[in-house]
């Protein structure tokens, strides 16, 4: 038994996870971003600078016996490398491009099919404050959705600037705004409108309220924005949009694209354009990111920054079929010996294994069962040594003919698998 | 599969409200006015979905992504609190949730000295948040139909349940002391369609928002 909200990964599953990592991080690796590790373990009063108040909610937390203190598993990674970066990466030349691939723990309500363990693969780009930066982190984004064949996938592009401007001019107390945000995250136009109703506000302010919950969509949206809001906060955000939408565009990725400026999410923790993965079909983003200019200040050195991160399991769920055409687990062959010819079979498992092959050796007498476990093991080729005569029977267990050759072709590589 | 814009609809009286509003934006679906036991109808021509769903399972539907849209009570969105857009109030099964006790009780009973009591009621979550707002502990029953009986054979001395016309609650001697909430028809969306069908379901929204009627509409 294990707890509720985390997995056992079989091999069916556990190469499709390791598949989307080594995927991901060969791509960050070509944009020139360089691999940090932080620890699995934080002191929560230092975790919890670089934590917006849902993540602070679900950090598991427990007492240390070494330091008296409360240690927390991390939530998430971005506030770690936040630490890291301004606190053992002050001198370093910016901007830095930082990867990591880690597993963290988020505590959960007690429903089924949600997870506590997500597996982050993201990047951090920090000390670019410009759209380019901005532009740099979707187009990455998309790129990866791309190199994984997701189908049908759009990136999701909000700005909270755009938000904060609209609500400058609303002076209200706390359970208010929440009210009202709530609203508006879940695009509830009637309810917003109620919320308003008991509220004395500007007429203008009024509309640019109203607005958001319908500014979602293709890029007509920024236009439709523009036609509505009057405050130069939100004017100015607007224009940050075009700008990376203009370098997005230089690169031809700007057809998967759509805009929200409804879009909430991570409000006390984002400074500006936020993004999104999603997959048709699949209701949960698959990565997440965006602008946070004020995260490594937290931790005594500012600078501007901005990142995503994609959950390795929403993508995993979100695009079975194409995963389980393009990873199953497989080997390449399995060698078995007829009579005594063990050592043969090393020699020859030996240098195949050079040859980059992937091999297994068993000592299985029995042809018949020897076929059939390499079937069901998903083995490319059955080799059968036979050490009287040097001779290898190599036999293809996908439906090709079956040949048979010296050990000394295979192990010299004149004949390939 | 994915050009489809599918919908869940609770089963009965909801999913035939739902088409005839559906049928102002010309969203039809003729293969549902066949008599037969089918649950998932198709609209080939105009790929449309529909799928007929228990109403409580309806968020679940639409939060998994098994349907884009569906058609739910504010009720069952208050008690699942689920991860969805509800851009759409359709103004139709008006109701409200309230809080009822018997007469007799309610005729010596003051709300205000409430501080531990016993509610019977087919939404727990809601019932649970509003009393805690309020600092009275509170006792849940968790039922699952004929509330209003819990009272009348001793299991609870008041109920969270929902009322219409209130003639049930009258008919078994209760009387209303609270309402929780207002309660209407409202459209739902999942998140991911929203984002990657935007073309299609913004139409769709943007169509019903002309239809819709301005006063709540009681479904009888």
């Amino acid at each position: 038994m294990i707890p509720k909200g985390v997995k056992d990964f079989l091999p069916i599953n556990a190469v499709k996870i390791e598949y989307l990592k080594s995927s991901l991080h060969s791509i960050f690796t070509q944009w020139g971003f360089q691999p940090v590790t932080p620890p699995s373990l934080e002191f929560l009063h230092v975790l919890e600078r670089g934590l917006g108040s849902e993540l602070k909610e679900c950090t598991q937390r427990f007492d240390d016996r070494q330091s008296g203190k409360l240690l927390a598993f991390p939530p998430d990674i971005t506030p770690q490398i936040a630490r890291v970066f301004a606190t053992r990466m002050q001198e370093a030349p910016l901007p830095q491009r930082l990867s990591y691939s880690c597993r963290v723990l988020r505590h959960t309500e007690e429903q089924a099919g949600k997870d506590r363990e997500i597996f982050q693969s993201g990047v951090e780009l920090i000390g670019h404050a410009g759209p380019e930066a901005d532009a740099e982190m979707i187009s990455m984004a998309l790129e990866c959705l791309d190199q994984l064949n997701a189908p049908d996938y759009t990136i999701d592009i909000g700005q909270v600037e755009f938000y904060r401007g609209v609500l400058d001019s609303l002076d209200l107390p706390e359970d208010q705004i929440a009210k009202v945000q709530n609203a508006i995250l879940h695009k509830d136009s009637s309810g917003l409108k109620q919320q308003l109703e008991n509220i004395a506000i500007a007429d203008q302010t009024k509309t640019e309220i109203l607005a958001l919950p319908r500014l979602f969509g293709a890029r007509d949206v920024l236009d439709r924005a523009a036609a509505v809001v009057n405050n130069d906060r939100s004017k100015r955000a607007l224009d940050n949009l075009h700008a990376v939408l203009k370098i997005l565009e230089v690169y031809g990725v700007d057809q998967h694209i759509t805009f929200d400026l409804g879009e909430l999410r991570g409000l006390d923790y984002y400074t500006g354009v936020t993004f999104q993965g999603f997959l048709t079909g699949y209701g949960q983003a698959v990565c997440l990111g965006g602008r946070y200019d004020n995260l490594t200040a937290g931790y005594g050195h500012a600078a501007p920054a901005t990142g995503f991160a994609f959950n390795l399991l929403n993508l995993l769920f979100a695009m079975p079929q194409q995963l389980a055409k393009t990873v199953q687990p497989s080997t390449d062959a399995l060698i078995v010996s007829t009579g005594d010819s063990s050592s043969q079979c090393h020699l020859l498992a030996q240098a195949l294994r050079k040859q980059n092959y992937s091999i297994c050796v068993e000592n299985q007498h029995n042809a018949e069962d020897a076929r059939n476990y390499a079937l069901k093991m998903n083995f490319r080729y059955l080799l059968t040594v036979t050490a009287a005569t040097e001779q290898v029977e190599v036999i293809s267990l996908d439906g090709a003919p079956s040949q048979t050759c010296s050990i000394a072709d295979l192990t010299n590589g004149r004949i390939s698998l | 599969m994915s050009d489809y814009i599918t919908f869940a609809l609770p089963k009965g009286r909801i999913m035939q409200d739902s088409m005839e509003l559906f049928a102002k934006i010309g969203i039809t679906c003729p293969e549902m006015k066949e008599k037969n036991r089918k649950l998932v109808f198709e609209n080939k021509q105009d790929k449309f979905r529909f799928m007929a769903v228990r109403a409580t399972d309806v968020p679940t539907y639409v939060e998994y992504g098994c349907a884009d849209i569906g058609v739910v009570g504010k009720d069952t969105l208050l008690e699942q609190n689920k991860d969805l857009y509800e851009p759409l109030d359709l103004n139709f099964g008006y109701c409200r949730l309230v809080v009822a006790e018997p007469k007799a009780l309610n005729e010596q009973d003051d709300p205000a000295s409430w501080s531990n009591i016993r509610v019977a009621t087919k939404y727990p979550n809601v019932t649970e948040r509003y009393f805690a707002a309020k600092g009275i502990q509170v006792e849940l029953i968790k039922l699952y139909g004929s509330i209003e009986l819990a009272p009348l054979v001793g299991l609870s001395e008041r109920i969270v349940d929902l009322v219409s016309t209130g003639a049930t609650l009258r008919d078994n001697g209760m009387v209303e002391v609270e309402t929780i909430a207002e309660v209407t028809t409202r459209l739902i969306v999942n998140r991911a369609s929203l984002k990657t069908k935007h073309e299609r379901i913004r139409k769709i929204i943007e169509g019903l928002e002309k239809v819709i009627g301005d006063t709540p509409k009681i479904s009888e």
